[in-house]
């Protein structure tokens, strides 16, 4: 999968389009075949997150064997190293991040199973990878070994470890105390205790509390406020005050909201409107704004911001986990 | 990713593919031999040179980012174990490649990230009167960076982490801990610039607060304090359509509430202060409705200080309810993008007033 962005670019911005899901699809399907960009392998440090945002689109588009299933599990596990973290790509170091989008694209091809074979360790190998990036003293999550630390990679520990079953080996309650501190006045949360609320991650320390079952922390109407704010005159949404709109906030807003029950406090018709007007029509892939070049990133989260918003033909998506709502109830019920 | 480039249109001519071939194989000799340098644990200052080559080619490549660290720290190691005074040097020249790449991929994680580590490193390793010179030095190029680019989220967060680093590496030369009031007058400054910036009124929001703890400050001074921010936020908010000052009004609104008063500048005011505030505070904003009839962050700050003014009381007067009816019908005709967030607001408050 590449993230090769184009040749495509979003269309001129009329009104009453529809979304143009073959067209989607095939673009999806096609970006493996970009090697003779230089961009191909410029982006080969997220080409695991690649696969996962190309399988969450094609999974709500409706058409998720456009995806080799074989072939897909195969490059998974070409990334997991002897830790039990996963790389972008082969021979790329560990990390939170594709450690995630690896259990992700797992349980979405009902393939968990398949780190028991070949002496992989099984789950409990990737959480226990997971469970030692926990800062112990603070209760957040590091990215690697090299510690940074992020309320991106607490809330990716929550949602891997989760649908793995595995969530009681972190100290959850330690992790949700540090959440708390990361919440401003505003009611929304920053990137770090004292850092300015932000769309991202808000969505990442609100889910990690809907996983931990702690949303009665949120200060849902105060937070609902601000996040309706992030709503532009154009339909879209920006990732705090006075920034520009960008599609890929449909879904960290959009999320948010529909986590805290107010996803009905913004106009979803204008919404989906804007992200229509950034598909290319005729190459395929959505863009973060009219007439911009496309990317398989903006893609997927264009679409679940779709999805969120009930549009016709799409799969219902979860907005914890950003991932088809049929395929994590069954992986949670288990 | 991308974000906000324009699309063209790609015809690519048989020379243009050949071109971006070659491209692409150097990329890759260069990327396989980093890889094999590293997996033979050649940590030279060759390996150093390819590595730079090639996270200035990418630096969104976070695996090489790790092995700049290896390389490094074998570096350093060696100049420890030799007793040549090596590790500023080595430390400074690092530094200095990240410039050119933090200016031209001022977004990118990785670099900011590896940098912080650069001067962990330097805190671990030197003496602190000399760790601390590097780290002094970042507040010059995250200051140059935020006058770039005054909202940019990375330069904020850096900004923070250098100065509580600062701190955490004990006094200055005039025996100086606590950096709180030159960041305040940072703030002051950045906001005096561009008023619209959300993120130093939320720095400054920040700020305040830690100044008035580390004097211990007393309720009286913090009066004072809240008494100069109202007049502060009374006079930017003449231009009343900028959302970012209405947060910050928001933020000190939160002072009148029992439930947020902690976490506020002021946190001991008496409920009959409480209530003069808000009184006076639904009068200024009054005010600013004329000519202004159609700005909605005027009728949401008159609701959200007349139902704080209520819920003080533990009473609504029918004034009350008329006047935040009126405006309610108001958002709903020139905010029609939530209005559903105003008529969920409308229900709750039915019931809610009514009780009261």
């Amino acid at each position: 999968m590449a993230l090769v962005s184009g040749p495509g670019r979003a269309g001129g911005g009329l009104d009453g389009q529809t979304l143009c899901t073959q067209k989607h699809v095939d673009y999806i399907k096609n970006l493996d075949t970009r090697r003779e960009d230089l961009e191909y392998w410029l982006t080969e440090h997220l080409r695991l997150n690649g696969v996962y945002w190309g399988l969450t689109a094609l999974q709500l588009l409706g058409q998720p064997e456009a995806l080799p299933r074989d072939e897909t599990i195969a490059f998974v596990l070409s990334c997991q190293h002897d830790c039990g973290g996963f790389g972008a790509a082969p021979g790329h170091d560990p990390h939170m991040l594709y450690t995630v989008s690896a259990v992700q694209i797992l349980v979405g091809l009902d393939a968990v199973d398949e780190l028991d074979k070949d002496d992989r360790g099984g789950k409990q190998k990737v959480a226990a990878f997971i469970a030692g990036l926990q800062d112990k003293e603070t209760g957040c999550f590091m990215g690697d070994q090299w510690g940074e630390q992020d309320t991106r990679f607490l809330y990716g520990a929550f949602n891997a470890l989760s649908l793995l079953g595995l969530l009681d080996s972190v100290d959850v309650p330690k992790a949700v105390s540090y959440i708390q501190q990361c919440e401003n006045l505003d009611g929304a949360y920053g990137i770090c205790p004292g850092a300015e609320s932000h769309s991202g991650q808000i969505f990442t320390c609100v889910a990690a509390l809907a996983i931990a079952g702690r949303l009665d922390l949120v200060n849902k109407d105060r937070l609902g406020g601000w996040l309706s704010e992030r709503q532009v005159d154009k339909g879209g949404f920006n990732g705090r005050p006075e920034k520009l709109e960008d599609a890929c906030y449909s879904w960290w807003v959009g999320s948010s909201l529909a986590i805290i029950d107010r996803l009905h406090w913004i106009d979803g018709d204008k919404l989906a409107g804007f992200l229509l007007r950034c598909q290319d029509p005729d190459g395929g892939g959505i863009a973060d704004r009219p007439g911009n070049m496309v990317d398989v990133f903006h893609t997927c989260f264009a679409i679940a911001g779709l999805s969120l918003l009930k549009y016709k033909g799409l799969e219902e998506i979860d907005p914890v986990y950003c991932m088809p709502k049929s395929i994590t109830s069954k992986c949670l019920a288990q | 990713m991308s974000h906000g480039i324009p699309r063209y249109v790609q015809e690519r001519t048989e020379e243009a593919r050949q071109q971006q071939l070659r491209k692409i194989e150097k990329y890759q000799e260069l990327d396989k031999l980093v890889h094999q340098k590293i997996a033979e644990h050649e940590y030279t200052t060759e390996t150093l040179q390819n590595i730079s080559e090639l996270l200035t080619t990418n630096p969104e490549y976070y695996t090489v980012w790790n092995y700049r660290r290896q390389v490094l720290q074998h570096q350093f190691s060696l100049a420890a174990s030799n007793d040549s005074n090596q590790i500023p040097t080595l430390i400074k020249n690092d530094l200095m490649f990240l410039i050119p790449l933090l200016r031209s991929f001022p977004k990118c994680y990785w670099i900011w990230n590896y940098r912080l580590w650069v001067l962990d490193e330097a805190k671990r390793l030197l003496p602190a009167t000399v760790a601390r010179k590097f780290w002094q030095e970042e507040l010059v190029l995250v200051g140059k960076m935020l006058s770039l680019d005054s909202r940019n989220f990375h330069g904020w967060g850096y900004r923070r982490f250098v100065i509580q680093s600062l701190e955490n590496l004990g006094a200055d030369e005039d025996g100086k801990q606590s950096r709180a009031q030159e960041e305040f007058e940072y703030a002051n400054k950045m906001i005096g610039t561009n008023l619209s910036n959300f993120s130093a009124w939320h720095y400054r929001t920040k700020l305040i607060k830690r100044l008035l703890d580390e004097k211990s400050a007393g309720d009286e001074e913090r009066k004072k304090m809240l008494d100069d921010e109202l007049k502060l936020i009374h006079r930017a908010l003449c231009d009343p359509y900028d959302q970012s000052l209405w947060f910050y009004h928001q933020n000190l609104m939160c002072t009148f509430d029992t439930a947020d008063s902690a976490q506020t500048m002021a946190p001991n005011l008496s409920t009959a202060d409480r209530l003069e505030y808000l009184l006076v505070e639904i009068e200024e904003i009054e005010e600013m409705l004329d000519g202004a009839e159609d700005c909605k962050y005027i009728y949401q700050a008159l609701i959200n200080c007349t139902l704080l003014a209520c819920k003080i009381r533990g009473t609504s007067s029918s004034q009350d309810r008329l006047n935040v009816t009126k405006w309610l019908s108001e958002l709903k005709t020139i905010d029609p993008l939530r209005s559903k967030r105003w008529s969920d607001l409308e229900q709750r408050l039915k019931t809610e007033l009514n009780d009261r």
